[in-house]
Formats: C-alpha cells, sequence, structure tokens
C-alpha cells in the first residue's frame, strides 16, 4: 500500500465521514486501523456512507467486499484496488 | 416502565390472548367474521385512533365527506382484524393455489429464479402485506424488516404464533452495519414496508402531502444495485388474496443522494397510493402518518 497514497485516501474518507454520519465525533482521529464497529454506523446509516464513498471516489463498489472489511485501513485497501 | 403504561400493556396482552383463543377454536370463516367484529369494536371504542383514521382518509382525498370517510374508517379496522386472523392461519392459504392468484412480471420472476440474487420488495400496511413476504419464500428466505411492537408482550405472543415458512422478522435497526448488505449478497429477499412515519426520513409526498418517509429501501437499491420492485397482497375474498407485484423499480445514481431517494420513494409511494385508491378499506388509516415536525 503506498504511504502517500493512503494518507490522502484517509483525508478525503475522514471528509465523507464527517458529512455522511449523524454522530458528531473526531473524525480526524479516524485512522487506518480503526474499526469500523466502532464508528458507530448501523445497518441503515452505513448506506448513506457507501454511496457517498463511491461518489467522492468515483467508483463503484462491491457490496459482498464491503461487508467483510473490519477496519478503516481494509476500506483505503479496497478503494485502492478500485483506482482511487 | 410507567405503571398506567404496564397495566395498557397487560391488557393488550390478554386481548391478545382472548383474539388467539377465538381464532383456535373456530372454523376460518367464522374466525375471520369475529375478527372483523372484535376490529369494529375497537374501531368504536378506540376515539384517538378514530380521529386520525378519519383525519387521514379526508386528506388523502379518499372520501368526500366525513361520512363517507368513518364508513371507510369502520370497513377498514374491520378489515385490520381479519388480516391478523388470515396471517395466523396463513398455512391454509399458502398451501392452497386456489387462495393466492399471483401477477409477477418477468424481470421480477427471474430474479426470483436466480438464487444468486437479493430483491428488495416494498410493500405498505395494505391488505394482508405479511401474507405477501410469507408467499414470496418459496422461492428464496425472505427478511421482513420491522420495527419491534410497543408491547413487547404482545410482541413476543405474535412471533410466536406466526406460522414463518422462509418468512422470518428482523429489527430496522442492527448493530451490524453489513446485516442488509448481506442478507442481500446471499441472494435474500428483503421485505420493507414504506410507510411508517420515518422521524429522520426524508418528506416525500404522499397523497399529495409531504410525509417523512424511511429511505432504506431506496439507500439499498442505490448502494447495492439489488433489484427492487413493489408488491400488494389485496383482499379479493375470506381467505383469498390477490399478489402483485410491479416490474422492477431502476434508478441510476445522479450523485445527488437525496435527489435520487426521493425519485425511488415517489414511484413507491405513487404505487401504493393507486392500490389504496382502488380499495381503501384495505389500509391501515389509523397511523399517523402525516406528522407535525415536533411529534
Amino acid at each position: 500500500m503506498d504511504g502517500n497514497g493512503t494518507s490522502e485516501i484517509l483525508v478525503r474518507l475522514r471528509e465523507v465521514l464527517r458529512d455522511s454520519a449523524v454522530e458528531e465525533r473526531d473524525w480526524d482521529a479516524v485512522a487506518p486501523e480503526t474499526t469500523i464497529e466502532s464508528l458507530g454506523f448501523d445497518s441503515l446509516t452505513i448506506l448513506d456512507v457507501l454511496y457517498d464513498v463511491e461518489e467522492e471516489f468515483g467508483i463503484a463498489l462491491e457490496p459482498k467486499q464491503v461487508v467483510k472489511t473490519r477496519t478503516v485501513g481494509e476500506i483505503i485497501g479496497l478503494l485502492q484496488q478500485h483506482g482511487a | 416502565m410507567a405503571f398506567h403504561l404496564r397495566v395498557i400493556h397487560l391488557l393488550e396482552y390478554w386481548a391478545a390472548r382472548l383474539l388467539l383463543l377465538g381464532v383456535d377454536l373456530l372454523p376460518p370463516a367464522a374466525a375471520s367474521r369475529w375478527a372483523g367484529w372484535l376490529g369494529s369494536l375497537w374501531w368504536t371504542a378506540d376515539r384517538p385512533r378514530r380521529r386520525v383514521a378519519i383525519s387521514n382518509i379526508l386528506r388523502a382525498g379518499v372520501a368526500g365527506d366525513p361520512a363517507a370517510a368513518r364508513a371507510i374508517g369502520r370497513a377498514a379496522a374491520r378489515h385490520m382484524g381479519t388480516v391478523l386472523v388470515e396471517s395466523l392461519k396463513s398455512a391454509l392459504v399458502l398451501d392452497d393455489p386456489d387462495r393466492v392468484r399471483v401477477r409477477i412480471p418477468d424481470d421480477v420472476q427471474a430474479v426470483l429464479e436466480d438464487p444468486d440474487q437479493g430483491l428488495i420488495v416494498v410493500s405498505g400496511h395494505f391488505g394482508n402485506w405479511e401474507l405477501a413476504g410469507q408467499w414470496l419464500s418459496r422461492y428464496k428466505p425472505v427478511a421482513g424488516i420491522s420495527r419491534p411492537m410497543n408491547n413487547p408482550r404482545v410482541q413476543e405472543l405474535a412471533l410466536s404464533r406466526r406460522p414463518r415458512h422462509g418468512f422470518r422478522m428482523i429489527p430496522k435497526y442492527d448493530p451490524d452495519p453489513g446485516r442488509f448488505i448481506k442478507l442481500l449478497g446471499d441472494g435474500e429477499i428483503l421485505a420493507l414496508l414504506v410507510d411508517q412515519h420515518a422521524r429522520q426520513g426524508l418528506d416525500v409526498p404522499f397523497f399529495g402531502h409531504p410525509a417523512k418517509t424511511h429511505t432504506t429501501a431506496a439507500m439499498l437499491h442505490l448502494v447495492t444495485r439489488a433489484p427492487l420492485c413493489f408488491a400488494t397482497c389485496r383482499r379479493a375474498a375470506p381467505m383469498t388474496f390477490e399478489l402483485t407485484l410491479s416490474p422492477l423499480i431502476e434508478r441510476q445514481r445522479s450523485g445527488e443522494r437525496n435527489a435520487d431517494v426521493e425519485a425511488i420513494l415517489l414511484a413507491l409511494n405513487g404505487l401504493l397510493e393507486e392500490a389504496i385508491r382502488r380499495d381503501p378499506d384495505q389500509y391501515l388509516w389509523g397511523h399517523r402518518r402525516w406528522r407535525r415536525r415536533t411529534e
């Protein structure tokens, strides 16, 4: 995983999370090792986030792959696989 | 829980037990009539709910005056009683091909017959919506997304009694963010009702008036690209139904989330309105669909 690319994607991902999430939290503290579970999304709120992530990066994620991810770093890896 | 609420829940629980006793003792036709009578009794006794229903019927424009609205409301209350009984005795209906006339467009049929394809099926509190879910589970497992009942005792009783087949209820808010996405990915059917007040939903016209509407079905379609259709299960005669599925509803993403969601919800609300206009006495009018913002 390219370090610089990862950092850039992480910054953009934090912005998406900040805009999409209903809950207030310190989104700047989100790191690659942060677990998805700890971000407080449920089965409904995650849908808004996924839509916005796809629009931000201009890609279509495979839902089956997305649900397998456990950390923000794995999401970043998935985005990189799709050319983000 | 407040003392008066505990008492109300206990009374509701015993009323439900009484209803079930009647259902068990009587043959289906008599049980339906009995439940219809109980629905009519409920209409007479529950004044606040009756006022909501009459107001909703008039606002929707399916009745021209309060007397006509009251007649529709009473018939709908009777209908809801029979829905409960016919859901409890659904095995009789589901096992008899003459009891359910089905209309499924080719594109939806192809999805139902593909074990790898998930499907989002949306309906409203019209006809016998639960029977629709149970019937469709002959193709693939159906998960009905629902809000738990306000009365946990009645909820437990209802879940223990309803015939399930391949149909099960799952909670709307699941702490596992990927739950619904996984079910669709596994080729299951997700069944949702679109006509409950959604505090955090989107304002979408329902009978021409803005109503806070759940976005879940639309968002699932947009995010997972799973096919989406609308279903009604109209009661044609005692223990006899017409299950109709719409052709697939498709929406290409525009990049504007709310615009995409609104377009889908408008289509779904339109199909529900069409069904209700045809049979207004088969709709649950007592739900406060058009609440003020502060409620």
